[in-house]
């Protein structure tokens, strides 16, 4: 068993606690546990991306600092590396970690700031999203042989969004044609489907106060997924989640007569598929129930 | 063809100076192919599509620049920024251009004036990005 130190960051204890309980039960399914950093801070979301603002580097930083001091009361075996679910943490741990460490200027800025708590950063961690040990670390070879429960008749198109992907140190696999959604869902026994818009940005932030463009894109991307054939999407993101499977529920109210896709996180699927208690997916956090899906699928009752 | 002519004194050039310096990028390595405004979710939404109003920063339009919604309707997944060929962060130009605005005016979205259920639904990370990306 390899223990990781594991930031949750903020949505995960509230909108997306199905993601990240299957993820723990998961990991500990597959001998890679994941363990909370116990004093955690929110990493900021966006990083943002203007080069004078030192004030929002802090955080994700202080979150690297945290998770080093957390690593030494793990095991020797235990990486020194952070492990993300959320995708906009790993993009914005990953970049402002590849920044500090090219400029040393800027880490000692941060450095000063931090050092008011008696922390310090000494570039010695790298961060990973949980698909990157899923793949490296774990092999899916190993994921398909835990299944107890594969998938059959779930029709997943994988949606990546843009924080998985974007910018490219931050990426967790190919930027224009990845693949460790696809050899995930496939290794756990259901069906991929590919669609165009697998990292056409869903309209994020844009939720908050111009809804209508997530409305646009959202229709565009369940769409896609729909004509080809899907009948479920898979994402790493709670934003990307709650943005498609919030607005599909009230496109479904203004334009009647198409069904809905459900939208399941990654860790979900290994849930049901690694036979774990159904009630740690929290789909009663979703807009879209998966349940009939699930029930008519025969996939819902745990072991077989 | 049509042409204007517009002004370019030290106003314009201080302006594009701040812009890069916010940024980090150099706008003059911008060569107008277009790349970003085609591979950009957004394009239909904007009233200048991005590589016009990079173009507007080139030649120091300030009030032009202010005036578009381009980097508004910018929702930063950095697709312009990975493809680019000139490997221009376009969308670090955006934020210099909300940044830009922002040090002047702090409040593009006024979080009193949102609705209390809005609130309440919302995920944080929405709220927490969205703040960070349209208030000071």
């Amino acid at each position: 068993m390899v223990r990781y130190s594991y930031f949750p960051g903020c949505n995960l204890k509230t909108n997306a606690k199905g993601f990240e309980e299957t993820a723990i039960a998961v990991s500990k399914k597959l001998s890679a546990e994941l363990v909370e950093i116990p004093n955690w801070n929110c990493c900021g979301t966006v990083h943002t991306l203007s080069t004078d603002n030192m004030m929002r580097r802090i955080a994700p930083v202080r979150v690297l600092s945290r998770s080093r001091k957390h690593i030494d009361t793990l095991d020797e075996e235990t990486p020194n590396e952070v492990v993300t679910l959320c995708s906009m943490c790993n993009s914005t741990l990953k970049i402002v970690n590849d920044e500090v460490k090219h400029d040393h200027d800027k880490l000692e800025k941060v450095n000063y700031q931090l050092e008011e708590d008696d922390e310090i950063y000494k570039e010695d961690m790298e961060v990973k999203h949980f698909l990157e040990i899923l793949r490296d670390k774990i092999g899916f070879e190993n994921i398909a042989k835990n299944v107890v429960n594969p998938l059959k008749g779930l029709k997943i198109s994988p949606y990546y969004g843009c924080m998985l992907l974007h910018p490219d140190k931050a990426a967790i696999d190919d930027v224009e044609m990845p693949s460790v959604l696809e050899y995930l869902v496939e290794s756990l026994g259901a069906e991929v489907v590919d669609s165009p818009f697998f990292k056409l940005c869903c309209g994020s932030y844009q939720i908050v106060d111009e809804d209508r463009i997530v409305d646009s894109q959202v229709t565009k991307i369940v769409e896609a997924a729909r004509k080809r054939g899907a009948n479920a999407l898979v994402v790493a993101c709670p934003l990307c989640a709650y943005n498609i499977d919030h607005q599909q529920k009230i496109l479904k109210e203004k334009v009647p007569g198409k069904l809905p896709l459900p939208v399941f996180y990654f860790t979900q699927l290994m849930a049901l598929a690694l036979g774990v208690p159904l009630k740690l997916n929290h789909f009663e956090d979703h807009h879209i129930n998966p349940k009939p899906l699930l029930k008519e699928l025969g996939l819902s009752g745990g072991k077989k | 063809m049509s042409f204007e002519y517009i002004k370019f004194g030290k106003e314009e050039k201080d302006f594009i100076e701040k812009i890069e310096e916010i940024s980090g990028q150099n706008v003059y390595s911008c060569y107008q192919c277009g790349k970003c405004s085609a591979g950009c979710a957004f394009s239909s939404y904007m009233d200048k599509t991005v590589n016009q109003l990079i173009h507007l920063i080139q030649v120091g339009q300030k009030e032009r620049v202010l005036a578009a919604n381009t980097h508004w309707v910018c929702a930063s997944c950095l697709t312009c920024s990975v493809r680019c060929p000139r490997e221009i962060d376009v969308a670090a130009l955006m934020e210099a251009v909300r940044e830009y605005q922002l040090r002047e005016e702090p409040e593009k979205v006024k979080i009193s004036n949102i609705p209390k259920e809005v609130l309440d639904k919302l995920p944080n990370i929405a709220l927490v990005s969205n703040f960070r990306k349209k208030t000071e």
